[in-house]
């Protein structure tokens, strides 16, 4: 056991929003610097990255200054790791849209059990601690077997600890295409419209597979207190025209909700168990064991509030593998330092996209090698 | 004050316009002497303190001058070629004509490229359309508008028009295609490929300066000679900052033969001082998200996958050096981020080359271990050999091409009275 498991624990315990940041920064910064010497301990690479970064993480004044990797380095196959292979106990793997190469991240016992504790930590925040009815709108057989977890999985198995049963209303057709099982779906809605529910979805799942049928049949499924949570980007609902005020009105129409019960959230499995739902102001907030550093991408230091950049997540959850600073390829904007209407402490921040790819227009970028020449 | 950029949005304006140009050509014939008269004209009004920090001014400012283009000139278009003479080759004569209206494609990374490549077509006689990249057009308006000065007789600039339109319009680059004569083509490969393809018509001559990358390469006797290290790594410096090591002439590799005994310590410190000597006087104004993660990804990927690499860099994106062994030739990553690798023997990794190489820069002592280099990288598809802090000099040929007697028709006369 080491020293900062105690202390990661502690934070774990505590409100997840509620800490001034000045108080969270100090806290991050002691346990994350522990952290990194412990990572030292087990990886001869990360240890000749981290000697390399500019700035001694040891007399580092605050988290921005701490070496962090770039999330790309965690599609390195095999996968980063700071235990023995004896010692993982599952391997998640990102949906890898973008890139078609899947990060890959190693959970030991404690990252796993962490992992857990946070996500329920952040969700307990924002819908209440109780049990309830959870209907996944995804196939029951998305789980799989085995030891390795994609997003989509990781995501719906978060949410478990609120559920006290659980209801899937997506099938695979003869193709293997999904689609609503409207049976399942009639079943989990009798007689629950003044029941809590715990519905969950991947945004575009949610739209293509339940809302837009549902919506073409005039269906409304009357569930007023449904809590409808979704995760996993807009870029393939912005393809067809579908913004989130859109998609927030249209989904609470066939559930029969009010769109203030609709959660859109961030999470990315290579920064296990932290998760970024929209407040009631539509921000997205940093928890007591994390925080996120939003990057200037000319100088790499942090902006000022109202000024986009590159985001940076920061957790002391994961120590299986080195995610406890990734910058990601995703934009966002800081709303401000701390003040949310919502009442959350500590940054406040939206997401601006994923970062533009670049043009490969210029005399200098090959795409490709030439024959050999002999 | 005639307006030589146009945004243009119709097939139609690219066809009125290259009528115009063809008539220009027709109308008169102008000697590269004529020509470059109005160049020098040009560089001297670009002489002035506000352009100074435009990108490429300096070189652009060189290379209008006639003192560089008369000897690129006799050596492509003979020895009467300055005057738009004939030129004897044994019993035949020898004139170049131009080919009509030269279409311009310039890759978007190069600012300068718009205008070096309207040159070359201007040197021959020709008229110039030039596509203009979406985010060069107010630096080519500018410099532009100088020309415009400098041609009070619109000599010059009733050769040309300047469009500037989307790059994704491919109904106005198939019009561009069609009307002209000639073309020049440079940038990446998918550009490449996609402006290839376009309906030129049969008789159009076309050039393609498509992607490549560059490298540099010193023998000990050059980086490691105590006296001359500091002005090797400031030469190192200036070729990768250029073009912010996006050009096809960019150094992204320096590989250094080990000396017997020789530390690369002292010559890698110095390389660093050169690095933020250079970022000091010439920092980076801007930088797209993609490029900072890009540079990002490859310090760690560098120091991670193996513990005996090095690397130095600051905080922020500006430069990076990173440091190991091996001949191979890693991937290019730009942004200012130089691989430095130490091999046995400079052989090794230019008969590795494969053809994507376009110009070794070098620091050598040894004169015959640099003419077996030369040979080698030659026969290996590398275009430019030259040395250290010349790496962009952009005197032809180029890509092994020659830049103005390609836009030109090289007619024969045997008299028949002789």
């Amino acid at each position: 056991m080491h020293p900062f498991e105690d202390r990661i624990d502690r934070l774990l315990s505590m409100p997840p929003y509620g800490q001034p940041p000045e108080e969270r920064q100090a806290g991050l910064l002691e346990i994350l610097k522990e952290e990194l010497d412990y990572a030292c301990q087990r990886h001869a690479g990360y240890k000749n990255y981290v000697r390399h970064w500019p700035k001694d993480y040891r007399s580092a004044a605050q988290v921005a200054d701490l070496p962090f990797l770039p999330v790309g380095i965690l599609k390195a196959n095999p996968p980063l790791s700071f235990v023995s292979p004896g010692e993982i106990k599952r391997t998640l793997t990102s949906s890898a849209t973008t890139s078609q190469v899947p990060s890959r991240v190693v959970l030991d016992a404690p990252t796993a059990r962490r992992m857990t504790k946070g996500i329920v930590a952040i969700v307990r925040d924002f819908i209440g601690p109780a049990r309830r009815p959870y209907l996944v709108v995804d196939t029951p057989g998305f789980l799989g077997g085995g030891n390795e977890l994609g997003a989509r999985g990781a995501a719906i198995q978060g949410l478990q600890p609120f559920a006290n049963e659980t209801t899937h209303c997506l099938s695979l057709s003869e193709q293997g295409g999904l689609m609503l099982d409207r049976d399942r779906l009639r079943e989990f809605a009798r007689d629950r419209q003044d029941t809590e529910l715990l519905v969950y979805g991947f945004t575009f799942i949610l739209w293509k597979h339940l809302v837009e049928p549902l919506l073409a049949e005039g269906i409304c499924l009357n569930l007023r207190e449904a809590r409808i949570l979704h995760s996993g980007g807009w870029k393939r609902l912005q393809d067809q025209a579908v913004d989130k005020t859109v998609f927030n009105e249209q989904l609470a129409h066939v559930f029969g909700c009010s769109p203030e019960r609709i959660i859109d959230f961030y999470g990315m499995v290579e920064s296990v168990g932290v998760i970024y739902p929209d407040c009631s102001a539509g921000n997205k907030h940093g928890p007591v064991f994390g925080d996120v550093i939003v990057r200037n991408p000319l100088t790499l230091e942090p902006v000022a509030a109202g000024e986009h950049g590159i985001v940076q997540v920061c957790s002391v959850l994961p120590t299986s593998f080195p995610g406890h600073l990734l910058l990601t390829e995703d934009m966002a904007q800081v709303i401000a330092y701390d003040g949310c209407p919502c009442g959350r402490r500590g940054i406040s921040f939206r997401f601006a996209g994923r970062i533009p790819k670049a043009e490969l227009r210029g005399c200098g970028n090959l795409e490709s090698k030439r024959s050999p020449m002999d | 004050m005639t307006e030589l950029t146009h945004t243009v949005h119709s097939p139609a304006e690219i066809s009125t316009a290259a009528t115009k140009l063809r008539q220009a050509v027709l109308d008169a014939e102008i000697s590269p002497n004529e020509v470059m008269t109005v160049f020098d004209s040009w560089a001297k009004s670009l002489d002035v303190r506000e352009f100074d920090d435009l990108p490429g001014i300096v070189f652009l400012r060189m290379w209008l001058r006639r003192g560089t283009l008369e000897p690129i000139i006799a050596r492509e278009l003979g020895s009467n070629g300055l005057h738009g003479g004939w030129t004897e080759y044994g019993r035949a004569k020898c004139k170049a004509f131009p080919l009509g209206v030269v279409g311009h494609w310039p890759a978007g990374n190069v600012e300068i490229q718009p205008i070096l490549s309207m040159t070359c077509a201007l040197l021959g006689g020709n008229a110039a359309l030039v596509r203009i990249p979406s985010g060069l057009v107010d630096l080519t308006r500018v410099l532009m508008e100088k020309l415009v000065q400098s041609d009070p007789g619109e000599r010059l600039t009733r050769r040309i028009f300047m469009a500037a339109f989307e790059h994704g319009r491919r109904d106005l680059q198939e019009a561009m295609a069609q009307v002209v004569d000639g073309a020049m083509i440079w940038g990446g490969e998918e550009a490449v490929l996609q402006i290839r393809a376009l309906p030129f018509p049969h008789w159009a001559r076309v050039a393609v300066f498509g992607p490549r990358i560059s490298v540099a390469a010193m023998d000990a006797g050059a980086w490691g000679n105590p006296d001359e290290q500091k002005s090797w790594c400031v030469r190192m410096a200036r070729d990768v900052w250029q073009f912010d090591q996006q050009a096809c002439s960019s150094p992204q590799v320096l590989y250094l033969e080990k000396g017997a005994g020789r530390s690369t310590a002292q010559f890698l410190s110095n390389l660093q001082r050169a690095f933020e000597t250079e970022n000091q006087a010439h920092p980076r104004r801007t930088i797209p998200a993609a490029l900072t993660s890009k540079i990002c990804q490859a310090r760690a990927s560098w120091l991670l996958n193996d513990a005996a690499h090095q690397a130095v860099f600051p905080m922020g994106p500006d430069w990076t050096l990173l440091f190991g062994s091996g001949s191979d030739l890693p991937p290019p990553i730009q942004g200012k981020t130089l691989t430095v690798l130490e091999v046995d023997n400079l052989l090794d990794p230019v008969s590795k080359f494969d053809g994507n190489v376009q110009t070794l820069g070098l620091g050598m002592a040894d004169p015959e271990k640099e003419r077996k280099l030369a040979w080698l990288a030659g026969k290996r598809g590398v275009d430019r050999i030259v040395k250290l802090g010349r790496m962009h000099v952009f005197v032809p040929p180029w890509d092994g091409v020659d830049l103005i007697r390609p836009m030109v028709r090289m007619v024969r006369h045997v008299c028949s009275t002789d």
